[in-house]
């Protein structure tokens, strides 16, 4: 009896040294987040891109970069929803992740202006970065003149379609907003959904993309980017005018466009359950492969035509944490990904339908991206997405505000009330 | 605790050193309080402390990553003035009573029917408990998936005849909160019933054969033994559902998010959006602590109420 008390008490004895073991070892990496984070050892890279194409693309960019002696780095891939409403807690954690994908210009900023970004203005004078545009340069770096953002990527925005459908169907590409609508009446008669959506589900934000278009249609670009910098309010009558011209296009979307999300309207699209959908290249991380050469796209279509025509082009890039304690390693991660080897890399191993930011990356050379890149190339303006230019703290409200119109297109005067005054809220933040 | 301190007086009485006995019975050995204070100091680190500064920053202004900005009752008056914050909160009441209420009847219903052992009888309860198993997240995906357009129940409407009945569940204002309440109610049933079983199991088979000698009614067995006798697992139920209610978040976040345009939205998912998503981390605390109050309110007045009766 005597043994199994002491067995007993030992064992209670050791559990009790393991719990406080646990508190100590939690108190420790509280404590550690009082100060500067780590040096030494591998740069995390913490990564919102979790399409199964675009995440074992990653990994080999990364697999590379460490193969070539030097620093290394360390991949940590978040489901891209996650990301985003932890990007904050990340950033202010004083023992953050080294390295972030995310998108510069606007959304760079607001963490620049608190001082959440490392300044990566000196990676900007090597040689990696040199041929780099000056387009890509500004947006780049902050109102304080510092570089913040390494673009490796960029995409576009069009209304892609199936080739064979078009040829099937009997149907040309639009140009203007007439013809496209022209195009819709004729796909409707033969039974087909003419525009797919895909704002169900966990991607309401996709019918930003209808909002964007529109809007830098009818007001350009530069109206857009001031209306969304809360220069301008939503219910304003030229941002009516947008949802005027929308409601003429309402009847040809997918009764579903609302409840399936993008991946599943992609599905349909493909499927030739509809006919186009208005979506960016990123779509194809999740289309087979072999279905890629039968896809292509259109300009999203002229309604203005004294607007200059001005496109969604978003950049993908890394901006890297201020408190990061391996600022030279990060740096050195930063320079790889900035060439065009590391591009490279990246675009064989992923769908391959985004553009390099770097001048002598080769990019998959199909149909497809030449056709982006010159739409991009021919842009009189370059917007990024409704998040990119706002924030992500607008962004929630365009999703009530735009899900609420495709179901209630006639309560657009109380929509466009609402949305001005959610808006104002995150605009006095 | 008795057994703890058993071995301890052991030993001492074979070293001949015996302390007095009143000291003996209060000391408390180290390994226990080590039991005590350490949970404790982990749940002061990582509860209440928390709890504590999400009060505070119901009081301010922040977003996540300036400095919060003091407002004092900033909040809460705005709160009145939110539309969507009444939505959230009537749709909480419905959630409550629908959830709730049909939880609790349903829950009871079924622990009435599997309460008597016969043949199959584990069979049907086990299955009515499986899905309690489920992670209610990986639930949601699986209802999700039965509510799309063309998803299983869509089909069958279509199938039996009925395609007029056909909708997008989850898209539509008027069935979003609905579709979202059967899921969350198709797995609480289960634990509820369990908890009935428990209560059932433990009234005396007397009172039924006293009844019954009297000529009492199912009816009127149920009425005047079962229900009085439950009186005390009502608590628990009426707490673990309040609270439940209140808490509901996963498969309203998994289905739907609080939409389309709030029509689903709870307290609960417009705290998480206001403060995760729209980066407004004051007016995400200050709507905690409604929640907060409100689940303390309810219980608390409700337990206060069961205490007197019982005294009387």
């Amino acid at each position: 009896m005597n043994t199994t008390a002491k067995s007993r008490r030992t064992f209670l004895a050791g559990a009790a040294a393991v719990g406080a073991a646990a508190v100590t070892s939690g108190c420790v990496a509280s404590s550690s987040s009082g100060g500067k984070g780590s040096s030494g050892g591998a740069v995390t890279l913490q990564s919102n891109l979790s399409a199964p194409q675009a995440k074992s693309a990653m990994k080999e960019v990364v697999d590379a970069f460490n193969k070539k002696g030097g620093a290394t780095g360390s991949l940590n891939t978040v489901a891209s929803e996650t990301f985003r409403t932890q990007l904050p807690t990340y950033l202010t954690s004083a023992n953050p992740p080294d390295l972030y994908t995310w998108y510069p210009g606007s959304v760079a900023e607001s963490y620049a202006k608190k001082d959440l970004l490392l300044d990566v203005s000196d990676i900007w004078q090597k040689p990696e970065l040199a041929g780099y545009s000056d387009a890509q340069k500004k947006l780049c770096t902050d109102s304080a003149g510092k570089k913040v953002f390494v673009p490796t990527t960029y995409y576009w925005w069009g209304v892609f379609y199936r080739k064979s459908h078009f040829a099937k169907w009997g149907v040309k590409e639009p140009k203007t907003w007439d013809e496209f609508l022209d195009l819709c009446d004729k796909l409707k008669s033969k039974g087909v959904a003419p525009i797919g959506l895909g704002a169900g589900g966990n991607t309401p934000w996709v019918a930003s993309s209808w909002f964007d278009y529109l809007n830098i249609r009818i007001n350009g670009a530069a109206y857009h980017r001031d209306l969304l910098a809360g220069k301008h309010r939503f219910d304003d009558p030229e941002v009516r005018k947008v949802f005027d011209r929308w409601s003429e296009a309402l009847p040809y979307f997918d009764p579903n466009s609302t409840a399936l999300p993008f991946q599943d309207a992609t599905t349909a699209l493909l499927q030739g359950r509809t006919g186009m959908m208005l979506i960016g290249t990123f779509f194809a991380d999740a289309t087979p492969k072999e279905q890629l050469g039968d896809i292509d796209f259109f300009r999203f279509p002229v309604i203005d035509p004294k607007v200059p025509l001005a496109e969604e082009a978003p950049t993908d890039g890394y901006f890297a944490s201020a408190r990061t304690g391996r600022k030279d390693e990060t740096k050195e991660l930063l320079r790889y990904l900035a060439t065009a080897e590391a591009q490279e890399i990246y675009l064989k191993g992923s769908s391959g339908t985004s553009l390099p930011t770097h001048p002598d990356a080769k990019d998959s050379g199909t149909p497809l991206v030449i056709k982006g890149r010159k739409l991009i190339e021919s842009a009189a303006d370059i917007t990024q997405f409704f998040n990119r230019d706002s924030s992500d703290a607008l962004a929630p409200t365009a999703d009530t505000a735009l899900t609420r119109f495709l179901a209630k297109p006639k309560e657009i005067g109380s929509i466009l009330t609402t949305w001005q005054r959610d808006a104002q809220k995150i605009w006095s933040q | 605790m008795a057994v703890l301190t058993a071995p301890r007086k052991e030993t001492r009485e074979h070293t001949g050193h015996r302390p007095p006995a009143r000291k003996r019975a209060t000391r408390v050995p180290p390994v226990v309080l080590a039991f005590v204070l350490v949970p404790l100091l982990a749940e002061a680190f990582w509860v209440f402390w928390p709890a504590l500064q999400g009060f505070y920053l119901a009081f301010t202004k922040w977003d996540g990553v300036s400095a919060p900005e003091f407002i004092g009752l900033g909040n809460f008056r705005e709160m009145f003035g939110d539309a969507v914050f009444r939505t959230a909160a009537l749709d909480t009441v419905i959630w409550l009573l629908l959830f709730g209420g049909l939880s609790a009847a349903l829950g009871l219903g079924a622990a009435l029917l599997l309460q008597q052992e016969r043949r199959g009888v584990g069979f049907y309860r086990a299955a009515l408990f499986l899905p309690v198993v489920f992670s209610l997240v990986a639930t949601a995906l699986v209802w999700q998936a039965m509510y799309q357009p063309d998803g299983l129940i869509n089909k069958t409407l279509e199938a039996v005849g009925l395609s007029g009945l056909t909708h997008a569940w989850l898209a539509d204002q008027d069935t979003a909160l609905y579709a979202v309440i059967v899921p969350a109610l198709w797995r609480q049933i289960g634990y509820v019933m369990v908890l009935y079983l428990a209560g059932l199991k433990g009234i005396d088979p007397v009172l039924y054969e006293a009844a019954k000698v009297d000529g009492a009614t199912r009816w009127q067995q149920f009425r005047h033994i079962t229900l009085p006798q439950l009186s005390s697992v009502n608590a628990v139920v009426l707490s673990v559902i309040v609270i439940d209610s209140l808490r509901s978040f996963d498969v309203v976040w998994a289905l739907t998010r609080g939409g389309p345009y709030h029509s689903s939205e709870l307290l609960s998912t417009y705290m998480y959006s206001t403060a995760f998503q729209s980066l407004r981390l004051g007016y995400g605390s200050a709507l905690a602590v409604v929640i907060f109050l409100l689940a303390f309110g309810v219980i608390a007045s409700y337990l206060v109420r069961a205490f007197r009766e019982a005294d009387a």
